[in-house]
């Protein structure tokens, strides 16, 4: 399995923390989720294959009121954390030794473990003005969904706005003692822990051995309803030493670069204003300073034109940007603007329905169809020119629910120069015998054609049927069985086992 | 086109399917009162108005809109009322107040209590006597000490037996003696009672009416905070509870904006950027780490063989994939193993053929329109999720940073082992010159990586 000795640290501790004297006022809660998946897939030329026999696990342990007896507004003190051990054992041995570089694959585990999350939460100190987290913890914001291992401190004040600091270490995954994983991490550097590799071995691969400090701060307006905004900075720096270029100088070795330098350093400010009988707006604005761009703004308004019916529009702009390590940063030419038309009909509770349309547009440097012709030989053309290329996108999306049921559309096109994805499916859900068991149907068809690669485009059929049973309260025993079939993989099967288990104490 | 029709004729059929549901459900509805079978004279207090009127908006409560339908049945589960009763003529005819019957309310502080008159109230007036049900008066002078005067559906001869009144407690957190001693009138939560006759779950209180007083979270707003569990109910953690067995709660549209209609998973990320302490009134960190951080696909993003069609998705620039994915570690290990990426074991996709178009249209010039180059400049996340930047540098480093592209030797003795040097080709966008001097300050990995630190061009952005 290949289980770290220091996730059994982890869940000994956590299972100390369960036997915590019974004499407090305390709550546990301990949840286990498991699910096996299995599923094959195919390269686009036949081989090689690739096996996925995949095992999750999570346990999550929540203590609440570790202050004493709840009181309303009182201060809270809670733990909660979540463990993951992420198996698949479809992965071969020669895959993840790096000793066959033949085979070998960088950054392959086979079984690893992560802790999600695990923070002590304090809220509702010093009068109800302060609160606090320690420990792995989770932030969003117009920055993203962040994780990072370091305390926070959020302070309310009387003036409608509250101050919210935090400092520590961003969760990545090169530190097998840490147990974390890259996806918190920015993109755009393929990193992890070199111990075992040699030098000239896969040296794009950076290494990822030294904590990356992080830091931010967010203001934040409360208690007026009609408004709400957000203004969020933050700034993580990367410490490694790794290799500039992935090819050996005239010694055979390899230029490093260390010291601390920028990963990521981005201020955002959101905010929301909404009136009950007329509508709201909500808007969004991010600044990289690194590339010194405004890498999104977002822009949605929302009329209620009656109890039942919202019309709207959203504008929205993304440039790529990543890790400060990355060449990929000085890629990218001009962003994606996506604007829709959105509608959406409530008739009643039980039934909605919503359509949105627009046009996803990307500005090119120069005409796309003649670009770089001539200026090839000077590598370094004149862009003045600008072109335009675009997408056309309608989504579908409908549901009907009933005591102890729902049916559920949607719809998807997305069409432009690059080629088509357009299709649908409906859902089915429904319980029997008061939730006992529960029975799932999907069956979908879907369309695409690759622009780039017409033979890679096909019809594709599917279908998902499913069920469960609750034996117990919070515990859920459940499996899938999905089928699809397309011209270009014949058939292909999916089976998902699931096991949901809660225990409160 | 065939999978178009198909889709429009799924649309069609679900739509007709849901409505079609829908009204056969409401017809259905268990919130009408029983019919009557109290004598012909007795005609007043079996609906809100007479015939059933519509109750104008000003005597509704304070946040009722018309077509509502009632306060959400999740809150306020439905109701059987069995009884027929004239608010009206009691409060104004009469002379009475809410709690002349109602006095319970001035004592209750949690919203199971049953404010409802005991009938030994009613006997008072009525003439009639609760304490006894087998003497039962059937002089028709003593109408009103009938059973059948106020009981809907009473049978004389059925044992004096009168149908059950079913009213749920509320799922909510509602203490009415704070809100009496604070001098807050019935009328502020419950609107006009004394203009209607019979009061149904539509005179209880709308969310929207509470936000009158309640709108400000901690401290500053004193006891009438805003914050979700001051009135709903909560699980562990205080976090509230959205599961009942009337139903899901889901916050309204106007709430924040943050009604979570059929297409909210594709909206929600504004809501959330803005205020992700309003989502955790709700929600755990786990409800978002299966989706974002999970190990299972969620088909309400990733609809059935998406394996199959996820590489037209991403490389129709999408940029939404680096929501939840990372290319370098999510994509990257899995195309490797695929042999779909040329960064990885040369025994996975040597001797397989390109994935790309032929190189006279992807890579060599001329640029035609479908030149890898656009789609690196419009879409580098679908480049990323394959490539690694050796192979990008492999063309784009200068020689002298020992690029093995197909340009002149031109790079230092001994670089170069295919006897070619990198050709250096720009991919720098147009307003990179005002913004590689900052770049190179905060970071100049990346500008090592295709450029010697002798490199002229490196110099200029110093």
């Amino acid at each position: 399995m290949g289980v770290r000795p220091s996730s059994l640290v982890v869940l000994g501790a956590l299972t100390l923390l369960c036997e915590v004297t019974p004499a407090r006022a305390y709550e546990a809660e301990v949840a286990a989720t498991s699910d096996a998946q299995f599923y094959t897939l195919r390269s686009p030329w036949g081989d090689p294959i690739v096996r996925r026999r995949r095992y999750t696990q999570a346990l999550a342990l929540s203590v609440y009121d570790i202050q004493g007896d709840f009181v309303p507004y009182g201060p809270q003190l809670a733990f909660r954390a979540r463990l993951r051990l992420d198996a698949d054992f479809g992965k071969e041995r020669y895959e993840t030794n790096p000793r066959q570089p033949g085979t070998f694959v960088p950054d392959l585990v086979q079984s690893p473990v992560d802790v999600m999350y695990a923070y002590l939460e304090g809220r509702n100190y010093l009068g109800g003005w302060v609160g606090f987290r320690a420990g792995r913890q989770y932030v969003t914001d117009s920055l993203g969904w962040w994780s990072f291992d370091g305390g926070l401190v959020r302070l309310t004040t009387p003036a409608y706005f509250q101050l919210e600091a935090y400092a520590g270490f961003e969760q990545r995954g090169g530190l097998p003692m840490l147990l974390g994983t890259e996806r918190y991490a920015s993109d755009g550097v393929y990193r992890g822990n070199r111990d075992e590799l040699e030098l000239n071995q896969a040296p794009y691969f950076l290494s990822e051995s030294r904590l990356a400090p992080a830091f931010g701060f967010a203001l934040e307006s409360v208690g007026v309803h009609f408004v709400h905004g957000r203004l969020s900075y933050r700034k993580v720096i990367n410490r490694d030493r790794v290799v500039v270029s992935p090819f050996p100088d005239t010694g055979g070795g390899f230029q490093r670069v260390g010291g601390d330098r920028v990963s990521s350093e981005r201020i955002g400010y959101s905010v929301r204003a909404s009136e009950p009988t007329l509508g709201a707006a909500r808007g969004s604005l991010v600044y990289d300073f690194y590339n010194q761009v405004v890498s999104e703004r977002a822009l949605a308004l929302d009329w209620y034109t009656t109890d039942q019916i919202t019309v709207g529009a959203d504008y929205d702009y993304y440039y790529p940007t990543f890790d400060g390590d990355s060449i990929w940063n000085w890629f990218t030419h001009s962003g994606m603007t996506t604007l829709l038309g959105r509608g959406e009909w409530r008739p009643s509770r039980r039934f909605d329905l919503a359509l949105s349309s627009g046009v996803k547009v990307f500005e090119t440097e120069g005409d796309s169809g003649t670009y770089g012709t001539v200026e090839q030989q000077d590598r370094d053309p004149d862009r003045s020119e600008t072109g335009r290329l675009s997408d056309w996108v309608v989504n579908l999306a409908g549901r009907h629910r009933w005591s102890d049921g729902s049916a559920g559309l949607r719809g998807a096109t997305e069409t432009g120069r690059r080629g088509h994805r357009v299709g649908g499916d409906v859902t089915l859900n429904q319980t029997f015998d008061q939730g006992l068991y529960d029975t799932l149907a999907i069956v979908s068809v879907y369309d695409w054609e690759d622009g780039l690669r017409p033979d890679r485009s096909a019809t594709s059929f599917s279908y998902v049927a499913g069920g469960g049973i609750r034996p117990f309260d919070e515990t859920r025993i459940g499996l899938e069985w999905e089928h699809s079939t397309n011209r270009l993989v014949g058939q292909r099967y999916r089976l998902l086992a699931t096991l949901d288990l809660t225990v409160l104490k | 086109m065939r999978a178009l029709w198909l889709l429009a004729l799924t649309c069609a059929t679900a739509l007709a399917l849901g409505l079609g549901l829908d009204s056969a459900r409401a017809q259905s509805s268990p919130a009408k009162p029983a019919a009557p079978a109290a004598p012909q004279a007795v005609v007043r207090g079996l609906a809100p108005l007479p015939g059933n009127a519509p109750v104008p908006l000003a005597d509704r409560p304070p946040g009722a809109v018309s077509g509502d339908g009632g306060p959400s049945p999740v809150i306020f589960p439905p109701q059987q009322l069995t009884i027929r009763f004239n608010h009206k003529k009691h409060v104004k005819e009469l002379g009475l107040t809410c709690t002349t019957c109602h006095d319970a309310a001035k004592t209750s502080q949690a919203s199971k209590d049953s404010l409802l008159p005991r009938p030994k109230r009613c006997d008072a007036c009525h003439g009639s006597d609760h304490r006894d049900l087998s003497a039962v008066t059937t002089d028709d002078d003593a109408l009103m000490a009938q059973c059948g005067f106020c009981h809907l559906g009473y049978k004389p001869g059925d044992g004096n037996r009168v149908a059950r009144m079913v009213m749920p407690a509320p799922n909510l957190r509602m203490n009415h003696a704070l809100h009496v001693r604070r001098n807050i009138a019935c009328s502020q939560c419950h609107g006009a009672v004394e203009n209607i006759e019979l009061a149904t779950r539509d005179q209880l209180p709308r969310m929207k009416g509470c936000f009158v007083c309640h709108q400000m979270p901690g401290p500053a707003r004193g006891q009438a905070r805003g914050e979700c569990v001051t009135c709903h109910l909560t699980e562990k953690g205080a976090v509230m509870k959205t599961r009942f067995s009337a139903g899901t709660l889901r916050p309204p549209q106007w709430l924040h904006d943050a009604g979570h209609g059929a297409d909210w998973v594709q909206r929600h990320k504004q809501v959330a950027g803005n205020d992700s302490q309003l989502c955790a009134s709700c929600h755990q960190e786990r409800f978002c780490t299966d989706c974002h951080d999970g190990r299972v696909r969620p088909r309400q993003i990733h609809p059935n063989d998406w394996i199959s069609m996820h590489p037209v998705a991403a490389r129709q620039n999408d940029p939404s994939c680096t929501s939840c994915h990372r290319q370098q570690s999510f994509c990257v290990g899995c195309h490797q193993r695929a042999g779909v990426s040329m960064s990885g074991p040369y025994a996975n996709f040597g001797g397989r053929g390109r994935f790309h178009p032929p190189p006279e249209v992807w890579s060599n010039p001329p640029r035609s329109s479908q030149h890898h180059a656009w789609e690196a400049q419009r879409n580098i996340n679908a480049c990323a999720s394959c490539h690694v930047e050796r192979d990008c540098a492999t063309c784009h480093a200068t020689p002298a940073r020992g690029g093995r592209g197909f340009g002149p030797k031109t790079g230092p003795a001994g670089l170069g082992d295919s006897g070619f040097g990198g050709q250096g080709v720009n991919p720098h966008p147009r307003s990179f010159r005002d913004r590689c001097a900052g770049a190179l300050r905060r970071n100049a990995r990346p500008c090592l990586v295709c450029h010697d630190p002798a490199d002229s061009k490196l110099q200029e952005c110093r």
